[in-house]
């Protein structure tokens, strides 16, 4: 009966997908949805890949999904994955039935997917990676995740018991993640700028899991991100079996030193988190038997996708996107440390307010107060937009954090920033939007441009 | 003017800690002390002028309880002499007789309160908060606004024949839980509630009333206009019919 109802699961979700493609509608998880209405069970009888590569975690697991599977098709090989749906079960269930025939068996010998950390207790019952990369675990939407402690609890649970985890050791709530399966870890070494007190707002990893005292850090990066150890007991973070080290940011280069050697990888990207992506990604080519030639070939002819980062020159300016994701203040605190770190003069637009939540409910903007707004009161910043339904909650936070009124504008509408700018010439123009709003962000950036260009590209 | 605030190094979640730090921005002779879970609390011998806790995670919920299962009987007598102490988000649920696991798991709490705490890890209940609170300081006492989120794994029952004195009478949102309309605790000068925002960032005169509460001189909030203007637009949010008020 079971099987019965998997294969009208299988066959309705496949006319599903015919249908979208002449209504244009690609890019949907809808057959997943229907597949798994009519049969539950549908992603432990859907055919799947002979190997299966899995990445989680809570901040940087689409930029290494999209490094692995570009890094695969260098190498010829077809990988299913999820790049276009959601990184839920219906997600992958979409992905599964597109890749296979009208028996339900899958075409391509290897998968990759992004698993949203949450959903490893639908998905993982009925696939079993041969390796699982969890880049980290820190705070996300308190709405959805609670804390990185109860995501983690949820991976120990359902975490297969064969899968090969590689896991960040400068993390100490991913790093303790399924203590029974193998494991690798990556890290970095100690870097230039590196503290020896965390002065981020969140710091998830405070007391010795074993005496409960406070611990201690060799380095820190942000929040728990580090190297940390317990002056009473002597509990440590584990080794490096893949350490970063010596990273170039004039060069973009990071050495990594593996089991059996030490080679210089090309960077994608000088901020510290993409450094992390490209360490993680590295381990794993190493892990699956790529040598380091083959891996630094991968590198050398990849990027990061566009929707989390890319920047323009326009005359005098720089116009860059980023991903600051919405209620993330792990993730946002992040992107304002990386703003006021880079040099020259700056103007944010900041609009990732929620734009889901404004239409259904009334955003909760607790993680305000855990993001670090105050690396926002740099001298070199010298105007901050913010726009969007939670304007006033934004004002008052960046008063909080010791940004003086002067350099605040704001305005309901978000196509109305551009108008704020005060563009007084050889500066960068620095657009936050959410994961919500990507297609939002492009626009006002587009409007950003087109204004610049109007003006002669030039300052006042 | 001295606050004590238990264990930050774990009761730290949600911006909770925005409530001291809003404190200590408006008021600019705040000593705050911060008691780490290995060091004896100052409120074991003194009087500090407010006692802060704030939500934490599950596990830390287990040494809070064992750390100050240690001196409760020396909170009791603080809750009856007076003392001020603001607990919020699941910090409420420490000071309760039982924090029930739906898969079974029971955690003893101080029991200071008689209250009990069902948990369910796999739903977390999410949803705005409209509620009323009366400052019974000021001669003209009236009720005041309070605005802010819940979202939590739990929700906590009054025992049978118990009397329930809430913090806040909810207009909209859940109270201690979904089925009563009284938000939190509220004993004395004790001050619980499940409202995280944070609670006084969000809620300027409820801010003004602790600082009252607590003896400071000069009755301002940092950022008032913005705080006041964030406020209203909330209360106003909140109070239209229209918006959506559960996630």
């Amino acid at each position: 009966m079971s099987k019965l109802r998997f294969f009208i699961a299988l066959w309705v979700a496949k006319i599903a997908i015919v249908a979208l493609k002449i209504t244009r509608h690609n890019g949907t998880n809808f057959p997943g949805v229907v597949a798994l209405k009519i049969c539950p069970q549908f992603l432990k009888y859907i055919g799947k890949p002979e190997r299966i590569i899995a990445v989680t975690g809570t901040n940087g697991k689409t930029t290494v999904s999209n490094m692995v599977i570009d890094a695969l098709s260098q190498d010829g090989k077809n990988v299913v994955n999820n790049r276009m749906g959601s990184n839920i079960n219906t997600g992958i269930a979409t992905s599964l039935i597109q890749n296979c025939g009208v028996m339900g068996k899958c075409r391509e010998d290897m998968g990759l997917f992004e698993i949203d950390e949450r959903s490893a207790r639908r998905v993982f019952p009925y696939m079993i990676p041969e390796y699982l990369i969890v880049t980290n675990l820190s705070r996300d939407s308190i709405m959805r995740n609670g804390h990185p402690e109860y995501i983690s609890d949820i991976l120990t649970k359902y975490i297969p018991q064969s899968t090969k985890l590689i896991l960040n050791a400068d993390d100490m709530i991913c790093s303790t993640v399924a203590p029974e399966n193998s494991r690798v870890y990556f890290g970095i070494e100690r870097m230039p700028g590196d503290l020896t007190e965390c002065n981020n707002l969140i710091n998830d990893f405070q007391i010795c899991p074993e005496c409960h005292n406070k611990l201690k850090y060799e380095y820190v990066r942000y929040s728990h991100i580090g190297k940390a150890y317990c002056p009473i007991c002597g509990f440590k973070a584990p080794l490096y079996d893949y350490a970063g080290h010596d990273v170039d940011l004039g060069n973009m280069t990071i050495g990594i030193r593996g089991k059996e050697a030490d080679v210089r990888y090309r960077l994608l990207n000088d901020s510290v988190y993409n450094i992390y992506n490209v360490v993680s990604a590295v381990a794993l080519f190493l892990e699956m038997g790529y040598s380091h030639r083959q891996v630094q070939k991968f590198f050398e002819n990849m990027s990061i996708v566009g929707s989390r980062y890319d920047e323009m020159k326009v005359g005098s300016y720089t116009v860059c996107r980023m991903l600051a994701k919405e209620k993330n203040a792990f993730a946002s605190s992040r992107v304002f440390d990386y703003i006021a770190a880079s040099k020259g003069k700056k103007e944010i637009i900041l609009m990732n307010c929620c734009q889901g939540d404004a239409v259904h409910w009334s955003e909760n903007t607790c993680w305000m107060y855990d993001c670090d707004f105050e690396f926002l009161k740099d001298d070199n910043i010298e105007n901050i937009i913010v726009c969007g339904p939670r304007v006033k909650d934004y004002r008052l936070r960046l008063l909080l954090a010791g940004v003086p009124d002067c350099k605040i504008s704001y305005t309901d509408d978000e196509f109305d920033t551009p108008e704020k700018l005060k563009l007084t010439g050889n500066s960068y123009i620095y657009v936050l939007y959410g994961t919500d709003s990507i297609d939002l962000g492009l626009k006002v950036a587009e409007k950003v441009v087109k204004m610049i260009r109007k003006k002669g590209g030039e300052g006042k | 003017m001295k606050i004590e605030v238990l264990f930050p190094e774990i009761c730290n979640l949600y911006g909770e800690l925005g409530n001291i730090s809003y404190l200590q921005k408006s008021c600019a002779d705040i000593e705050v002390v911060e008691t780490g879970l290995n060091d004896e609390p100052i409120f074991v011998s003194e009087v500090p002028d407010l006692i802060y806790m704030g939500t934490m995670t599950e596990k830390s919920q287990l040494l809070v309880i064992e750390k100050l299962n240690c001196c409760k009987e020396r909170i009791v007598e603080l809750i009856e002499d007076g003392a001020n102490f603001l607990v919020t988000g699941n910090a409420l649920e420490v000071f309760g007789k039982e924090i029930k696991d739906v898969d079974g798991v029971t955690a003893e709490g101080l029991g200071i309160f008689d209250i009990t705490t069902s948990r369910d890890m796999m739903n977390r209940y999410n949803s705005l908060y409209l509620g009323e609170f009366s400052d019974g300081l000021q001669p003209d006492a009236g009720m005041m606004k309070i605005v802010g989120f819940k979202s939590q794994f739990t929700h906590s029952y009054w025992e049978d024949g118990a009397v329930q004195t809430p913090l806040f009478i909810t207009e909209r949102g859940p109270g201690l839980n979904p089925q009563i309309k009284g938000e939190g605790i509220r004993v004395n000068n004790f001050m619980a509630t499940y409202v995280i925002g944070p609670l006084l960032v969000l809620n300027p005169l409820l801010a003004k009333h602790i600082l009252r509460m607590c003896g400071a001189k000069k009755i301002d909030v940092a950022f008032e206009e913005a705080a006041m203007e964030s406020y209203e637009a909330r209360v106003r949010e909140y109070s239209n019919p229209d918006t959506g008020f559960y996630y």
